[in-house]
């Protein structure tokens, strides 16, 4: 069995001439929680669409849980939870998931069993007889995410799976991803909430404009961008000798203002020890001077602001 | 089960227990056997209106004339003759006559009024001016009358006994019918013929009205984004399949409960026509002329076209997210459907000619026509092999288009699509 839950090899995917994805590799390691983090439009849908065999790509090969994409079986093993989100309207609530259970292969014995463990889960247990479009839209997006779950799919895909949720959902949200990677599930989500992501993920790779930026683990991603950001405190504030000192581009290049703290960018080749000395120097009293790892906000905005946002194909990454 | 057998199942079962559908399945014998109960009653009760007789009659032959049309005009329910007013001129005051009598009409004295000139007595023209001068049953009455007071006027002339000449000229005549078929004689040729017009608007409103339900089934996946969830776990052909055998399960559902209520109505006719006051008619729509094997034809010369449109209505229903884009996009299959329906009419009257020999093979109206002419006459073998061999290869070439339509359409949002980018869809996918 391959260690990899996807891997996807030089995938390309053109429509009308407009290129959504180009060259994308991807690999996602088994039980890790993996989020694939870009702009609007930079095709993380279309890369999603291809893992679930919704659209084939037009060249390149992708790998499903050890098997190749389109496989029989494989869409059975997988959950998926779309961006753009709905359910049958008319249909009552344990109807819409008994034929979205069903329909992953979950016979019919199982599939009211399980709907009733996750109704009770969520809270939702006197609504199974109303029709959908009778629920708050906070109910809706727990259904949904029930239909996404209830076949106990080894590999769960969430396609901006935090837009739109009300915090308690958003936590409930939360709590079950941490969950499914504690039973060894793989969970890849889509967002360009990078706080989720720094949060929830084992690995990220960022893309935009339909091409890969950059990947690894979140720790390997800080520990690479790491170095050139300085957090500064001090117990005087910041005198005029201080500002000036920060105000010296052949050593600092910019710098972030927060409550106490100061980020500082370095200059590119500037030392961080002279940095320091000048600091000391200048008079100020420090209470803190820590090289820090930058937040995946920080990186990729870093990263992807060189590249830029390209027009979505539909509005859909 | 497998996945088509899941999809198919929704399909189903949530358009049966859909309100709608109970609603259509009871009233739709009840309108359809009122219709036609209705129809038997009326024309029993009521062919010519009482306004028929309620005109004015302007006789300027110098003969009897105008007084045998005005004896013998009695319409309407009570068949009363008082109502007629006969005034008889010379043919100078004609014109006057004619002004007077218009303005009365026009003053609303009088629904209209009947000239008789020397060319109605030598069996030419008559002229009739009135308020139902479009009312096909008064008129048709109204020359009747004049025809035969003109054919007694002459008879009197050539010097026969008026009360001979009614003995003579009363010939009632009423032509019974029968079909025959390669089995001998089968039934009243004009029952089978009501029972064919039946068949054939039944099945062109089963495919209009399920292929509507098709396409709002469709569209409103796409815009409820629903589609995004099943693609991911079936394949888009299964989807199309299951969509199209749910939604013809439910039509043949409704199908088998409104025969079996028409068979009940049928059967239980004479108490009903009693109850309604009609005698029991030769006309009510029996199906007792078309054979078990005609019926089986029937029932898959339908499925089969039925399939056909739906495939053409699921296609349509993947281009668009809105009920007003729907119904537009759907006109063009719909026009399809209309134009079959414009045929019912010649085919009806003629089942054996060219004309509805060609419509019945041509796959767009053969699941109309065909049915009615099935239902009519005895098709030979060979016409029906050939629709239904017609009808499955438009079934592979429109399902093969809606596969590929559908495929690519119910994952496209915005803006609707025009032909020539769907026409692509079918190409590339």
């Amino acid at each position: 069995m391959s260690d990899l839950a996807v891997d996807i090899r030089d995938v390309q995917k053109t429509f009308d001439g407009h290129v959504a994805v180009q060259g994308l590799s991807l690999a996602v390691p088994r039980g890790s929680v993996y989020g694939l983090l870009g702009p609007n439009g930079a095709g993380k849908t279309t890369t999603i669409r291809m893992i679930l065999n919704v659209i084939v790509p037009d060249r390149g090969t992708i790998n499903v849980l050890g098997q190749p994409g389109g496989a029989k079986g494989v869409t059975d093993r997988i959950g998926y939870l779309p961006e753009e989100r709905g359910l049958y309207r008319k249909m009552q609530v344990r109807r819409v998931l008994r034929f979205l259970g069903e329909l992953k292969g979950v016979t019919r014995r199982d599939v009211d069993r399980r709907i009733d463990e996750w109704l009770a889960r969520l809270g939702l247990t006197e609504w199974d007889q109303k029709k959908v479009d009778e629920l708050s839209r906070g109910m809706q997006q727990k259904v949904q995410f029930i239909g996404t779950l209830l076949h106990d799919p080894e590999l769960v895909i969430l396609d901006e799976p935090f837009s739109g949720l009300d915090p308690i959902n958003a936590q409930a949200l939360n709590d079950t991803v941490v969950e499914l990677r504690q039973r060894g599930r793989t969970v890849i989500f889509s967002t360009h909430l990078m706080d989720n992501a720094e949060r929830l993920c084992d690995s990220v790779c960022i893309i935009a404009k339909g091409a890969k930026v950059l990947d690894g683990s979140v720790a390997a991603v800080r520990a690479e961008h790491a170095g050139r950001t300085i957090a500064l405190a001090t117990a005087n504030g910041t005198s005029d000798a201080v500002e000036r000192v920060l105000a010296d581009r052949s050593l600092v290049d910019s710098v972030n203002r927060e409550q106490r703290t100061l980020e500082i960018e370095l200059a590119t080749n500037a030392p961080v020890q002279q940095l320091l000395q000048r600091l000391v120097g200048a008079g100020a009293e420090i209470t803190r001077f820590e090289v820090v790892q930058p937040s995946l906000h920080k990186i990729f905005l870093q990263r992807v602001g060189a590249v830029g946002v390209t027009e979505g194909m539909s509005g859909h990454g | 089960m497998g996945k088509l057998g899941v999809v198919i199942r929704r399909e189903y079962l949530e358009r049966v227990r859909s309100r709608w559908f109970l609603f259509a399945t009871i009233l739709g014998p009840l309108f359809f056997g009122g219709v036609s109960i209705g129809q038997i009653v009326l024309t029993q009760h009521a062919g010519v209106s009482a306004d028929a007789s309620h005109i004015i009659v302007i006789d300027e032959t110098g003969t009897t004339l105008g007084q045998r049309v005005v004896a013998n005009l009695g319409a309407g329910v009570t068949n009363d003759t008082s109502n007629a007013m006969l005034q008889v001129v010379s043919r100078d005051d004609a014109p006057q006559a004619e002004a007077r009598a218009l303005n009365a009409v026009m003053h609303d004295k009088w629904v209209g009024y009947l000239v008789l000139t020397d060319s109605t007595l030598a069996g030419a023209t008559a002229r009739y001016n009135g308020r139902n001068a479009s009312a096909i049953q008064d008129i048709d009455h109204v020359r009747d009358v004049v025809r035969n007071a003109v054919l007694t006027e002459r008879l009197v002339g050539a010097g026969l006994d008026p009360a001979r000449i009614r003995s003579l000229t009363a010939v009632p005549i009423q032509l019974h019918t029968e079909r025959v078929t390669d089995k001998g004689l089968g039934g009243s040729g004009m029952s089978g013929a009501w029972f064919g017009y039946i068949v054939a608007i039944l099945l062109y409103i089963t495919i209009v009205v399920y292929g509507q339900s098709i396409v709002r089934g469709v569209s409103d996946e796409k815009a409820s984004r629903v589609s995004e969830v099943v693609v991911s776990s079936a394949p888009p052909d299964t989807l199309l399949a299951g969509k199209i055998l749910g939604v013809g399960g439910v039509a043949i559902t409704q199908q088998i409960i409104w025969t079996l209520a028409s068979v009940a109505i049928v059967h239980f006719r004479a108490p009903i026509l009693r109850a309604l006051g009609a005698s029991e008619s030769a006309n009510i729509p029996l199906p007792g002329s078309i054979s078990l094997g005609a019926g089986i034809e029937l029932v898959l010369i339908f499925l089969l076209g039925f399939f056909f449109y739906a495939a053409l209505f699921a296609a349509i229903g993947a281009t668009v997210e809105s009920q007003e884009d729907a119904q537009q996009a759907s006109l063009p299959v719909t026009m399809l459907l209309v134009l079959s329906i414009m045929f019912v009419g010649p085919v009806f009257l003629s089942p054996t000619s060219t004309l509805a020999r060609v419509v019945s093979w041509i796959p767009f109206s053969a699941p109309i026509l065909m049915p009615l002419r099935l239902a009519l006459i005895q098709v030979p073998l060979v016409e029906i092999v050939g629709t239904i061999l017609g009808l499955l290869v438009a079934n592979l070439v429109a399902i093969w288009v809606a596969a590929r339509v559908y495929r690519v359409g119910i994952l496209m949002y915005g803006k609707r699509r025009s032909f020539a980018e769907i026409m692509r869809w079918v190409r590339v996918s």
